[in-house]
């Protein structure tokens, strides 16, 4: 090692500390917090059953939110994806769709949950909106990417036949990268169930909702146990849909990796 | 094997009748600095089965895709027809219903069926919505089906096209071209990597759609033996430039025209292409 990086690793470890001096950051504080972890557990054993049911319900809630949300929202992308694609359009309609994607994604689902309390009022409605504006802006851009990325072989060969744009698409850009796009979507669902989850912090309905209130009236016993459901939701989630990639997705990219030359 | 016998030599003057394909004095390049091909001039019959032959790099594909409209000479001219070949250019984007082009790689969609690859060359004359829901007219499906036969796939209609064999996929893409009630046949290298056997009957079923249809197929070969067997006529590119065009009718060559080659060293060319 260098003494020049050794200079670089030490300013950052000193900026490390003065940032965390800034902004209140004590490391003992966490240390000196660790014993409320336990009263919480403890709380946590003593709420009563019959919030489990509520606690799935408001899990079962998020979950269908997510759902509209991510299959709305990819419904939105996928044109979009294809005006804005190098490989498809001019300069003059996929920079003026990239624009506007980039912009959607720079807001957090959050700050769009915020937007949309603001214009429908609180409620799932709003959490809904919120995870539909945030998947158009990211699956549209895995999409393009995707599409940019399709073997230019059978594009040429169709393109030169002198078929449509749509048809293009149809017959050559949607099925080489439908296996794309099903990987996308999975990944999308399971990101938007935790996204889901604390829109509630904000009045966008969802099992957030339950936690802040909880929190908000010091019952820490009962929002740790929505938490709990959370995270086993979420762990779930992701198996499935391990599953789900395993079982369809490297296959199919398995049988065309067979027919590449 | 076939016995070259020069019947007539250095005829630079055909007279020509019908000419669907007249390329002059064509220059091209993908950069600034090389030229992939460099004052071709070539003139072909309505109907010809021609070949063009020549080493790897030499400008065969480029060639192609300058016929089909995908490249632009950089100078010289060419026709189909009497029309540039240009993508931008109305009257030429009809031209390209009727033009079959089946690239070194073959092109097709891995992902779907034979039969959809197959009707995606029937695409330009169909419905524009309802072939976006993959509804196909029935005489469009017979004609399909017809051609399925004619090219021995039948029975595999429904496998997606990765599943096939080398053969076959060939077979898939001269398919989709012959779908497109094709004018103009271009095909590149598309019997190169087959066996011997499997190569001759992909081209068999080639030149029996080609005189039915009376077809003009221009066919890239790497193989001048191939070239001559099947071929009207053949011309051999070097290095971007035309060094020979020669007509064949049955086992004999009728007619050749060289820029500054010998007979002996077309022998030697014809040689070392049996190697
Ligand atoms: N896309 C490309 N970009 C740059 N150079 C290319 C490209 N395609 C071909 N070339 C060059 O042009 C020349 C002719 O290529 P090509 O027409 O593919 O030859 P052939 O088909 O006879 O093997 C070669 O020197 C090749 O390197
Ligand atoms: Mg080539």
């Amino acid at each position: 090692m260098t003494p020049k990086n050794n200079i670089v690793i030490g300013i950052i470890i000193a900026l490390v500390f003065v940032a965390s001096y800034n902004v209140d950051a004590n490391p003992i504080e966490f240390v000196e917090g660790l014993p409320n972890l336990a009263i919480v557990v403890e709380e946590m054993f003593s709420v009563e059953p019959k919030y489990i049911p509520t606690a799935l319900w408001a899990m079962f809630e998020t979950i269908q939110m997510a759902f509209i949300g991510t299959v709305v929202g990819t419904a939105i992308a996928l044109p979009l994806s294809m005006l804005a694609a190098r490989n498809l359009n001019s300069k003059y309609v996929y920079a003026p769709v990239r624009a506007l994607l980039a912009a959607i994604r720079t807001f957090p689902s959050i700050l769009w949950a915020i937007l949309f309390v603001i214009m429908v009022g609180l409620g799932t409605f709003a959490g809904v909106l919120a995870i539909v504006m945030y998947t158009v802006g990211f699956v549209a851009k895995l999409q393009y990417e995707a599409i940019e990325t399709i073997d230019s072989d059978p594009m040429d060969a169709v393109s030169s036949i002198g078929v449509s744009k749509w048809q293009l698409v149809r017959y050559v850009v949607i099925p080489e990268s439908a296996s794309h796009l099903l990987s996308q979507i999975l990944y999308m669902f399971d990101y938007n169930v935790r996204q889901t989850s604390i829109l509630g912090l904000v009045g966008a309905g969802g099992i957030g909702f339950y936690i802040i209130n909880y929190i908000k009236f010091f019952e820490y016993g009962k929002a740790a146990v929505f938490m709990l459901v959370v995270l086993v939701t979420v762990l779930f989630i992701d198996w499935v849909s391990v599953k789900i990639r395993d079982k369809y997705i490297i296959k199919s990219q398995h049988g065309m990796e067979v027919t590449t030359k | 094997m076939k016995l070259i016998q020069m019947t007539k030599t250095s005829s630079f003057s055909l007279i020509s009748t019908n000419k669907i394909i007249q390329i002059n004095n064509v220059w091209t390049s993908y950069d600034s600095k090389n030229f992939a091909l460099e004052g071709i001039n070539l003139s072909i019959d309505r109907g010809t089965n021609y070949a063009i032959v020549g080493q790897s790099g030499s400008g065969k594909s480029t060639l192609l895709k300058l016929m089909n409209g995908m490249m632009i000479p950089s100078q010289g001219t060419i026709k189909i027809d009497y029309v540039t070949p240009n993508m931008n250019n109305k009257k030429f984007k009809h031209m390209m219903h009727t033009i079959g082009y089946i690239p070194q790689s073959l092109g097709l969609v891995k992902n779907i069926t034979v039969i959809e690859n197959i009707m995606i060359g029937a695409l330009p004359r169909l419905n524009k919505i309802e072939s976006m829901f993959k509804r196909f007219p029935e005489h469009e499906i017979n004609e399909a089906k017809r051609i399925i036969s004619l090219v021995g796939l039948t029975g595999k209609e429904e496998r997606k096209a990765y599943m096939l064999s080398g053969g076959e996929k060939r077979r898939v893409a001269i398919a989709r071209a012959l779908m497109q009630k094709p004018t103009i046949l271009l095909a590149d290298e598309i019997v190169s990597e087959l066996d011997h056997v499997t190569a001759r009957e992909i081209m068999n079923l080639i030149a029996e759609a080609q005189k039915r249809m009376n077809l003009t197929a221009i066919m890239v070969h790497h193989d001048m033996q191939l070239a001559l067997e099947y071929a009207n006529r053949v011309a051999v590119i070097k290095e971007g430039q035309k060094i020979l065009e020669i007509g064949v009718e049955g086992d004999k060559i009728v007619d050749f025209q060289t820029g500054d080659l010998n007979t002996e060293e077309i022998m030697e060319m014809y040689d070392d292409s049996k190697k």
